[in-house]
Formats: C-alpha cells, structure tokens, sequence
C-alpha cells in the first residue's frame, strides 16, 4: 500500500479535481486506486459519479465504529471512493477530536483494509494546517503538493514545507514530496514568469510539465465524472497521465529502496 | 530479442567484413617500404590487367568473372568492400579506354574522324571525372561533432554575418530571430545584419530586436565584399556566415566550435546547405523527399569524402570560419565569382585545415524556377573555371597531391557540358551520316563497354545511394549542359567574363507553365534524336540482310531511345508547376496544444509548420468549425509559446491553422519553437526507398517518358489557347463598340 497525500497550502488550486483525476489516470494503468478524502466539504465523490444525497462516509463509520469497508463506493473509472461523509457539526468536532488525539488513526484504519503492497492510497486534505492534513501527512509515503502559477501560491510554499517537515519526512518510509502546478494559462506573462521562478526554486521536485487550465475540468465535475473520462482528449487530461506517469515513478521508486530516499 | 540470435545473412556477412577489416587494419601496412613495394605492385599488376590483348572468348569469360565477383562483394557491408568494388571499376574502366585509345582510333573518313575524336574526348573526360570521383569518395569521414568544455567562459567570441542585398525584409527576418535563438553567451555574440541594400526598414527592424544593421557606402565586390568590410569593424574570433534565407538552428555554434579549439589549424568548419522547399526538379519531377536532390551528393558524400583530404570547400553560407586566418589570406576573396571556393584554396595553400560536418544546422528556401536554378548554377560554373585559371590548384605552392585532386575533381566537373551534348547527339552521326565513329563490331563494343558502365553503375550506386539515385546524374547534368557549356568555355578562355548573378528567392509561380524559351536546347535534341530514330528504321528496312549494318543500328538506335528518355526528363523538369503558397510547409511532428474560445483544450500534434500557421493532427477524426479563433501552443522543452490563430482549413482528423497578427516577440518565439529547433531538419531522407541500378533507371526513364507525354499536352493546350486568342480579342472588341 502506498499512501499519496495531496495538499495545498492555499485554497481553490483545484487539489480535489487534481487528486480524483490522478486516482483515475493511474487506475486506467491496472492499478488498484482507493481515494480517501479527509475534507468536510465532502466533495471528492462528486467526480466519481456518487450521488449528491448520499450521506454515508468515513466520519461516521469512524464515530459509529463500522468497518470502512461498509462505506467503500465503486467510483467510475474503477476508483475506489471512501467518502468523508455528511455529519452534524457536533459529530464533526467529536471525530476531529478522536483524530486529533490518536496520531495513528489513518495508518490502523487504512491497514484494517488490508491492501496489497502495490494498491495506491490518494488522500485529498482540506488545504492549509488542519487536523485532517496533520493525521494525512503522518501516514503519508508521498506527499503532493498543488500550487497555482501566481505570487500567493508562491508566497505559501514554505508554510505547506515546515508542516511536511513535521510531520512526514522524519519517517522512514517517507518517500518525499513534488509540486504540481495546476491551471496554468502560458499566454499571460505573470504565469510564465511565476512558472520560471517556480521551476528554480523547486527544481527536480516538480513535476516537468504542468497541468493547463482547461474548462473541461469545470464541466466534468458539473457532469459527475473525471476530465479523463470527460474529455480524455483535452491538453489537461494528456497533462493529467503525463503527472500520473511522473508520479508513479516516484512511489515505485521508493518500494525498492524505501530507506534511500527517506 | 530472441530474434537476434538466429543466424541472418546479414549477420553472417557483418562477421565477414570484421575480419576483412581486421585483416586490412592489421599493422605491418603502416611501414613506409611495404606501403611503397605495394603500390609500385599494384600499379605494375594494374598496368597488365589493363593492357593484357585478349580475345573476344577471353574478354567475355573476363568481364564476366569481374562482374559476378563485384556483386559479390555487393553483398558485403564496409567501407573496404566498397574500394574492392572502385577496384574491379577502374579495371574495367581502365581495360576499355585503353582498347578504346588503342584499337578504335582508326578512322576512315575525316567526317568519320571528327565525331570519333570527340566522342573519346568525352569518353575520355568521363573516365577521367569517374576516376577523381573515386578517389575523391573513396572513404567519406564522417566527422563526428566535438562538445565545447563545460564552462562557458572558455568559448569564444563570435560574430553572426547575415549578408543581403536586395531580399525582402520577410525572407531575412527568420533567419535573425534563429541568430538571436542561438543557444550562445549573448555577452560573446554580437549579430551582424550586413546590408548592401542600406534600407531604412531594415535599419529600423534591427534595431528593434537589437542586431546590428551594418552597412558600407559601395558595393565593391558583393557578398564577398560586404563580409570583408564587415571584417574591418568587427572583433570575434570567430564568424558564422548565414546567407539572408538560410535559417540557422540553435545548436549550430555549439556543433560547429568544438573542432576550432581542438585543431588549432582549423580555419573554417562547413556544415550542409539543407532546404525545405522543393528545388525546381523536385517540384516539377514531383520527387521531392523521394530521390535526392542535386546537392545531396555534393553535402552528402563528395565534402565529407573531401574532408579526409583536408580539402573541404567553403561553400559561402552555413560555415564558421576563424577570423586570424582569413585575415591573413586578405579576407573572402574577391577574385572571381565563387568567393567561397576560392578562399579555401587560399587558406589550403597557407597549409590551414578545413573540416566538414555533415549534420544539417541550417536550412533555407531552394531556387524558386528552374531558370534561376539554371543561373546559380552558371555561376558556380564560370567562378570553379575561374579559379582554375587564375589559381590554378595543380600548380602553386602549398597543397597536398590529395588536395589537389579534390579541387581539380571540383573544376573539371563543371566541364561535362561539352561532353554530355556528345554523348547526347553521337549516335546521330552515324544514324544521320553513317559515320562509323567507334571502328569496331557492335560486340565487341559490348563486351568492352557494358563491363565499364556497369561496373561504374553498381560501384557509384553503392557509394551515393544515400545521396544521389542510379541514372539522375544524367538528368541534372542534361538540363544543365547546354547552359554552363558557353559560360564555361568563355572563362576558360578569359577569366574576366562573368558576371555575379543574385539567385531570387521567395517568389511564387503562379499557374503551371511550360517554359519553352528556356526548354528549347532540350526541345532540339529531342527532335534531332526523334528523326534519327526514324532515319535509322529507315536504314534498317533498307539494309535488312547485311547483318552487321542492323547490328551497329540497333546499337545506335536503343541509344538514341534512351538520350531521347534522358531529354524528355529534362523537358519534364522544364514544366514549371504551380506553386500557390508564399509560404513553405514543413513537415514536423512536435506536440501542440490547441485551446479553443470555449476555454476548452486540445492536445495534439503537428503536422507541418510554415511562416504562416500550422497544419495540426486531430485526434479521432474531430472536426473543427472553419473561422474559429485558436490559441496555439508550441513547446521548446519545458517552455511553452501561445500563438493566437484561426482556422483556415479543416477536415475531419485535421486542420489548418494561420496565425493572426503576431507581435515581434510572438514572431521570435515562432522562429526558436520551429526552424531553429536542433532536431529540424534530422531524418529528412527517412521513408526513401534505396536506390538500386536498375530501379533508378526504370525510374528516370519513366520519368522521361512522362516528360514527353507531358510535352505534347502542353504544345496541344498552348497551341489551343493561340488560336482561340484571336476570336476571343475580336469578340471583347464587339462588345466595347455595342
């Protein structure tokens, strides 16, 4: 099992399309992909075609002590989904606290869905510092992290590095991280130059290419899919299997030489 | 992989030449005695098989044996079975000139006498040029590109000269946007816009960019003056001359300078003249990209085989040279009309090198028509025949025997003119006159002849298959004999006779023609050849018992037959077609991204390039509206450039984009994604077929045959639209007085 946390420091880069169409992209590649998502906006099944009025997720399976097996949905593409789930704000404070208070919540709970070395874990976190992304990065293998080609993105890059400083790369079996960068537009000026400085600072933790902003993306969440599945044809989702490929090489790297590259 | 171990011919035959090679790489012929024991053998052995007498039986049985031992070595890869093969040619070359020379020189009329002499003439010139090809060929260097070390500041200084003259400011401005893409410290280029035209647009667009616009008060000397005044106010070490249409890559310095630093001696590195656009051959034979053009020899295989020779020539455009050294020879020479040629030789006679890279780093638009491909090519002509009278590489100090050759090789090949109107008008003498040029029976010409020709076919093929296929030789130089024939012989005569001609480029031909002024030498010896093919039926019919009669006419006859084939090529080549776009297409398959008004996105990939636009692949047989606004981009490694543009042509799987107004910088950005991408123009002969004797004669002679056909459509519709004119004139004429 292979545990990739998506993050971002900032809202609205477009973290949960980008972790559903990865979780799609690489199960296209035979890969069993279980999609986790630990943001009470609950809107990661929304592209996997779960319908709106479900309520069922792992906050409450947690709270109620199910198995998370009985929330476990069969997205399309042939993703996994395990919704957070819709609850009462009371219920949310409660199973924030019992994350908050057991650092090793996600890592029991994942291995109790007894997962085959090679299956991929995608975490989707609600952006910035939360109880959600801490517990995510402290099981994480592989941490990815969204930004946009603009100064704020920019800006908020080494606040996202000291959280996954703290709480992941101290562990063995931490791989590392990478940078994507989402919705770029290269016929601004700004977003050129911003990519450029970005390509210096982060250099061999970015992802090569990008992802281009592309209105496909909007219209496949409106039609309860992945762009992948939407419009496979777009720049955005050959950007998509371009990042997925780049990002299996990376957790495949560390199943062979964990200690290395921790 | 498992196919790689069962045992292929061909691997068996890779074996074999190992150990040839081995054989022949062995040490002891490096020692100067058995180097000199063995040539003085050679020659002596060489002297016997040429001059042994031997009877028709044995000739045959001869000839026989050396041609079934050449397609053997045929089969062999290597560049040694290759000199076994130049071996076996200049045996039978060498066994038919000298019965030739010997044998066939009697003869009984003085008309008989003045053809036949000037048939062995020619013969004896082809013969010649066979020769110094071969050894010109003979083992083609193939310099490898050395990489300039690793820390920057050690490169050089290099000045970019760009000379003009009369173009249009839109035919020079690629080739500046490629010289500002050049991947090169820009603190050690300067460019160099050397303007003899002193145009104010040009002034103003250079200094826009930031180039220099630099400029004399006269126009002494051309292009080769234009470059040395630009000598005089430069500094660099080195300069990289561009002719104004010739696109550099962004590799091309970094390719071209590391030779300089390793050979201290080295002064002036050439890389191939390459073009995009279809030269007038290739446009109105419709090869372009199938068979190699004219100059693929010349950038193939003749500069790499004079490289090895330390005799490559400077060919005035795509080339760096070493600015200390030309300095000293007193800059580009300005004695005759190849600047280019003639200032190698200086630098080779100071005892400088010159060396040769065979990787197209540059590439330009061909000759629009064939009457200017015709020009350019009279003034290479008339400036080689210059240089041979005025410095002449056979004498004078300086050179090397090898160098020597290659240069000679480089003149007299320019001389063919003379020879192959010979060649082509010879059986008519006797067809016409009964003059019986060659004194010999028609067998015996056979079996003296055809192992020559043969041998010469099978062993050239195998040296130029990559450059030049079987028989189009013929065509080039038929097409070209009746025009450099005068201009040659005047600057034989008198080197001062010439004039610098500059070639128009970047025009366009508007609807198909026939151009008949410039096809009416080929038009001539057509129909001399048409009525001595008939003259010769006639004299078959007459004389059908005498044996010998219809042998020797038959002989004549499938001659005139093919120099009739040869010339319907050339009148082929002379059927100017339309040539609609301003622009060239170029065909590359790079990834493109296509976003659409609808904010929606597309990735693709190209399929051409030109100027204007680029035509794109769409996947599963998309369709897009015609006249729809597109944001195009093109990638140069991880950069991305977006161009704005709307369709102009669609069809489902594809579409035309063209470029709406692009800004400078958009422009420049065009030009470093495209043209000057280092992989531009690799891989351009991919997807040939290989040339084999035989296959290219079928081809040329089918390509003769249309030519003809095509002749008498042309004369019919022209003769059509003549006489339709009159009425037509009468009528408007009616109509003005109603």
């Amino acid at each position: 099992m292979k545990v990739i946390t998506v993050v971002s420091a900032k809202g609205g880069v477009g973290k949960t399309t980008l972790a559903a169409n990865l979780a799609s992209v690489l199960a296209a590649r035979n890969r069993r992909v279980i999609v986790l998502d630990l943001d009470p906006q609950n809107a990661l099944r929304l592209h996997f075609g779960i319908p709106l009025d479900s309520i069922d997720g792992i906050s409450r399976a947690t709270l109620s002590r199910d198995p998370w097996q009985t929330v476990m949905f069969d997205g399309v593409d042939g993703v996994t989904v395990l919704p957070y789930g819709a609850v009462t704000e009371d219920d949310r404070r409660r199973f924030e606290a019992l994350v908050d208070s057991d650092p090793a919540w996600l890592a029991h709970a994942l291995g109790s869905l007894a997962l085959d070395p090679n299956d991929i874990v995608i975490v989707d976190t609600p952006p910035g510092s939360s109880v959600y992304t801490r517990t995510a990065l402290t099981a994480a293998n592989f941490a990815l992290n969204v930004v946009l080609a603009d100064a704020a993105s920019y800006a908020a890059i080494p606040g996202m590095e000291r959280m996954i400083d703290a709480y992941a790369a101290p562990r063995a079996d931490f791989a590392g991280q990478g940078y994507v960068v989402n919705q770029v537009d290269q016929s601004r000026q700004l977003s050129k130059d911003v990519l450029k400085v970005l390509r210096n600072m982060l250099g061999t933790k970015l992802f090569p290419g990008v992802i281009h902003q592309d209105e496909g993306v909007s219209e496949s969440l409106a039609c309860d899919t992945t762009l992948i599945h939407y419009d496979p044809l777009s720049q955005a989702a050959a950007d998509l299997r371009a990042c997925g490929e780049w990002l299996l090489s990376a957790v495949d790297a560390m199943a062979a030489s964990p200690r290395k590259l921790a | 992989m498992s196919s790689a171990k069962i045992p292929s011919p061909e691997t068996e035959v890779s074996v074999a030449t190992s150990r040839l090679e081995r054989f022949v790489d062995a040490g002891i012929w490096s020692s100067r005695i058995v180097v000199i024991l063995l040539t003085l053998f050679a020659a002596f052995a060489l002297y016997f098989v040429v001059t042994v007498p031997l009877a028709f039986g044995q000739q045959l049985a001869f000839a026989t044996i050396c041609f079934v031992c050449a397609l053997g070595f045929r089969r062999l890869q290597g560049q040694y079975a290759t000199l076994v093969m130049i071996m076996l040619s200049i045996v039978a070359s060498g066994r038919y000139m000298f019965w030739r020379l010997t044998e066939t020189t009697y003869w009984e009329r003085p008309l008989d006498a003045a053809w036949g002499m000037l048939l062995v003439a020619a013969e004896v010139y082809a013969t010649l040029v066979l020769m110094l090809g071969y050894f010109q060929t003979a083992w083609p260097l193939k310099r490898k590109p050395l990489p300039l070390p690793a820390d920057r500041s050690q490169w050089p200084t290099v000045d970019v000269f760009i000379p003009t003259y009369n173009e249009p400011l839109s035919v020079v401005k690629p080739t500046i946007y490629a010289a500002l893409a050049l991947d090169y410290p820009s603190d050690k280029l300067a460019i160099h816009v050397l303007d003899d035209g002193r145009r104010p647009e040009f002034k103003t667009f250079c200094e826009e960019v930031g180039v220099n616009w630099t400029i004399r008060t006269h126009n002494r000397h051309a292009k080769a003056g234009n470059i040395n005044e630009a000598l005089k106010i430069t500094k660099g070490e080195f300069l990289a001359i561009f002719d104004c249409d010739h696109i550099p890559t962004r590799s091309f310095l970094q390719i071209c300078l590391g030779w300089f630093l390793r050979d201290k001696l080295l002064s002036m590195l050439q890389t191939p003249h390459h073009f995009f656009s279809p030269d007038p051959f290739e446009r109105n034979l419709g090869t372009f990209r199938k068979v190699p053009n004219e100059g693929e020899l010349f950038y193939g295989l003749v500069q790499d085989g004079n490289d090895l020779w330390n005799a490559t020539f400077f060919c005035g455009s795509c080339a760096v040279l070493r600015r200390s050294m030309v300095e000293e020879i007193g800059g580009i020479a300005v004695e005759t009309v190849t600047e280019d040629a003639h200032t190698a030789l200086k630098l080779h006679r100071l005892g400088y090198t010159t060396a040769y890279l065979a990787i197209p780093q540059a590439a330009g638009l061909a000759t629009e028509s064939l009457s200017g491909h015709i020009g350019q090519r009279i003034r290479w002509a008339r400036g080689m025949t210059q240089i041979f009278r005025i410095d002449n590489p056979l004498t004078g100090k300086g050179l090397k025997i090898g160098q020597r050759l290659c240069y000679l090789n480089g003149m007299l090949h320019f001389f063919y003119g003379v020879p192959r109107l010979v060649f082509l008008t010879a059986p008519l003498s006797y067809l016409f006159f009964g003059a019986h040029v060659i004194e010999a029976a028609a067998s015996t010409i056979a079996i003296f002849a055809l192992p020559h020709m043969m041998h010469a076919s099978i062993t050239n093929s195998r040296m130029q298959r990559s450059f030049r296929h079987s028989f189009w030789a013929e065509v080039y130089e038929s097409v070209l004999a009746s025009y450099i024939t005068a201009p040659t012989l005047l600057a034989v005569i008198n080197p001062k006779l010439g004039k610098f001609n500059v070639t128009a480029k970047g025009g366009q031909i508007a609807k198909d023609y026939f151009d008949w002024s410039i096809s009416r030498p080929y038009l001539f010896l057509l129909l001399l050849n048409l009525l001595g093919f008939v003259a010769g039926i006639v004299h078959i019919a007459i004389n059908w018992h005498v044996r010998s009669e219809v042998n020797t006419t038959i002989l004549n006859l499938c001659w005139t037959v093919y120099n009739m084939l040869i010339l319907g090529a050339s009148v082929a080549a002379a059927s100017e077609r339309k040539q609609v776009r301003a622009t060239h297409r170029v065909t590359m398959k790079m990834p493109v991204m296509l976003k659409f008004s609808t904010g929606r996105t597309l990735a693709c990939e190209t399929i051409d390039y030109s100027e204007g636009g680029v035509g794109v692949a769409l996947p599963s047989k998309i369709e897009v509206p015609m006249h729809e606004r597109v944001t195009v981009s093109l990638f140069r490694g991880d950069e991305e450039y977006a161009f704005p543009a709307t369709v102009g042509y669609t069809e489902p799987g594809r579409v035309g984009l063209r470029f709406s107004q692009l800004t400078r910088e958009q422009e420049y950005d065009f030009v470093k994604t495209t043209f000057a991408r280092a992989d531009a123009w690799t891989g351009w002969s991919e997807g040939r077929r290989p040339d084999t004797p035989l296959r290219g004669l079928s081809h040329v002679l089918l390509v003769g045959t249309r030519g003809i056909a095509g002749l008498f459509e042309h004369l019919y519709s022209d003769l059509r639209t003549w006489m339709n004119k009159r009425p037509v004139d009468v009528k408007k004429l009616k109509t003005k007085d109603q």
